[in-house]
């Protein structure tokens, strides 16, 4: 059974455009203007998500969908939003759990309309739960069971308040596999509505990489990662941990909104062979301070001068050697890194040039969220991953031939 | 609920109103906006990318382009979201403004972007600027003032009045 890989673009579409519809009904509800930031589809095994979403509060409403999907959705606020959320909605404070329920369902079943439409099919939402959640138990049940789940995420953003929330659905898995295998054939039709969603390009027979494979996506995470901590470990001496929650699998055009326009330092590397593409670390610029000041035998006369620029130079390539080594070992491929070069500036203008060049080629690009922990010193960065998206179907879909 | 499967007409793939502040509307990559209720558009993060302000004040219609590649001719797939690229989003963000009122031979222009942020990175942003300097001067739209190349990013406000503020990833601002 083979998986076009324009099929994931296709429900990633999706979920934004149901994210879309969501925040078009709670921006009515609300009369605040909501737009979606980020959408984005995971794959991630129940252990990493577990620690993702350790220590956050949530509340929310989740619904069970019957029918032409089948699974749970949830949609979630921060606790901490909670009063904001409150004070905007019609009946304010004295509406409490009523009113974050009917938020709930007016935003999951736009979301939801997004997918039936998609579909073709009539998705059947159960009455909305109420629940208040500690850490990953805001996810929907069975989330943190599997070793692969597919996990639809969207942030959507109110400009004027402090509302953020995010739409999980986790499809169950057996039916969502034949939906997207069925759309998959669909697509390879011209004209069909899948094929004007999921490919742009009308390319019949675009890359296709068999189901099972796709949670090698996961594992291909993991495996850089921990080979990434055990390199910088040895230039180092210091024990370190990198901390891999997911694999997000993200339209290109959205990764310069993901790293935001905070300045942020890091490295950035070409990769070459199976499959080449870019590499980008991206600290943000005090996380870049701290890693650099722990990586340097003195304290640096600035923090982001010529010193730490070397510290995270060398950091960005034994990083990078980790990462590629574990892919190239998980995809019996080899892979090759240029030398790290130095970026500086506004986080979004230091990615977009990647995001250009890949553009030509593909529309969708992974990020991995990634925490470097090195005795004592704790520095968050992203990991983007730009593969060549038909290269890594090529090495992928191998991988599984007998 | 039922949530069944009435086909709709299909959005735009730019979506040209996101984010909105009263009065100002956020342009992301790869998109245009029109504006003719003097809003302030803007967009952030330009590094290799390259905006195009366009404006008629006397019809007081402004817009903005926020665009990642040179050409359409780059890319394997066809006007899918012509603000992606600067030839194929030019030539949008003028029917749109014409469209809004505006007249082809008002238009004014100011660029910003088109930095080369890597080397690792065949000067695309040197390519977009050259490839918008084309367009415009095609389209027979004077590029008033221009903030362009250099390794730095950028974040743009297109004015009602056409003034394009363009904000460096250091700090320094000026008003085209």
């Amino acid at each position: 059974m083979r998986v076009d890989v324009r099929a994931l673009g296709a429900c990633n579409r999706l979920s934004e455009r149901g994210a879309k519809q969501a925040a078009d009904a709670l921006s009515e509800l609300t009369g605040t203007d909501l737009a979606v930031e980020v959408t984005g589809a995971s794959v991630a095994s129940g252990e990493d998500l577990a620690e993702a979403f350790a220590g956050r509060e949530s509340i929310g409403v989740s619904v069970g969908l019957r029918g032409g999907l089948e699974g749970e959705a949830v949609l979630a606020f921060d606790a901490d939003n909670v009063d904001a959320l409150l004070s905007l909605l019609p009946g304010g404070q004295s509406m409490g759990h009523s009113a974050v329920s009917e938020v709930g369902n007016i935003a999951l079943g736009g979301f939801l309309d997004g997918w039936a439409n998609y579909l073709g099919t009539a998705i059947d939402m159960t009455p909305p739960r109420y629940f208040e959640a500690d850490g990953a138990a805001v996810l929907p049940d069975g989330a943190l069971a599997g070793d692969g789940v597919f996990l639809f995420e969207s942030r959507l953003d109110a400009t004027t308040t402090d509302l953020d929330f995010s739409i999980y659905m986790l499809p169950d898995s057996g039916q969502f596999r034949d939906l997207i295998v069925g759309k998959t054939a669909a697509a390879a039709a011209p004209g069909t509505e899948a094929a004007a969603a999921g490919g742009s390009d009308g390319d019949v027979g675009g890359p296709a990489v068999p189901y099972e494979s796709l949670s090698t996506f996961a594992s291909l995470a993991k495996r850089g990662s921990a080979n990434a901590a055990d390199n910088i470990a040895m230039m180092t001496g210091l024990e370190t941990t990198v901390d891999v929650s997911r694999l997000r699998f993200v339209p290109l055009a959205d990764v310069p909104a993901e790293v935001g326009v905070e300045p942020h330092a890091g490295t950035v590397f070409e990769l070459q062979g199976k499959p080449s593409g870019y590499l980008a670390i991206l600290f943000e610029e005090s996380s870049a301070a701290t890693i650099a000041e722990a990586m340097l035998p003195m304290e640096p006369d600035e923090p982001l001068g010529d010193m730490a620029e070397n510290a995270l130079c060398e950091l960005g390539n034994v990083m990078t050697s980790g990462f590629i080594d574990g892919w190239a070992n998980v995809l019996g491929t080899s892979i090759a890194h240029s030398p790290p070069e130095f970026v500086h500036d506004i986080g979004s203008a230091t990615i977009s040039p990647l995001v250009a060049k890949l553009s030509q080629r593909q529309d969708y690009g992974f990020v991995i969220d990634a925490a470097i922990r090195t005795e004592g010193v704790e520095a968050r960065c992203d990991v983007y991953a730009l593969p060549d998206e038909r290269e890594l179907a090529d090495a992928l879909a191998q991988l599984s031939e007998p | 609920m039922s949530h069944s499967s009435p086909s709709r007409g299909r959005r735009a793939s730019e979506s040209d109103e996101t984010g909105v502040d009263p009065g100002r509307i956020r342009v992301g990559v790869g998109e245009l906006a029109v504006a003719t209720d003097g809003e302030t558009l803007t967009t952030s993060g330009l590094g290799s990318c390259v905006a195009v302000g366009l404006v008629d004040r006397d019809a007081e219609v402004h817009g903005l382009l926020h665009a990642m590649l040179p050409s359409e001719d780059d890319a394997r797939s066809a006007a899918a979201r012509p603000a992606k690229y600067v030839d194929a989003g030019i030539a949008t963000l003028i029917e749109r403004l014409r469209r809004s009122g505006a007249s082809g031979d008002r238009l004014e222009a100011r660029i910003a972007g088109g930095a080369e942020m890597l080397d690792l990175t065949d000067a695309v942003g040197p390519r977009n600027v050259e490839r918008a300097e084309e367009s415009l001067a095609a389209a027979g739209v004077p590029i008033v003032a221009s903030d362009v190349g250099d390794g730095v990013g950028r974040t743009v406000q297109l004015r009602a009045d056409g003034g394009l503020v363009v904000r460096a990833a250091d700090g320094f601002e000026r008003t085209l």
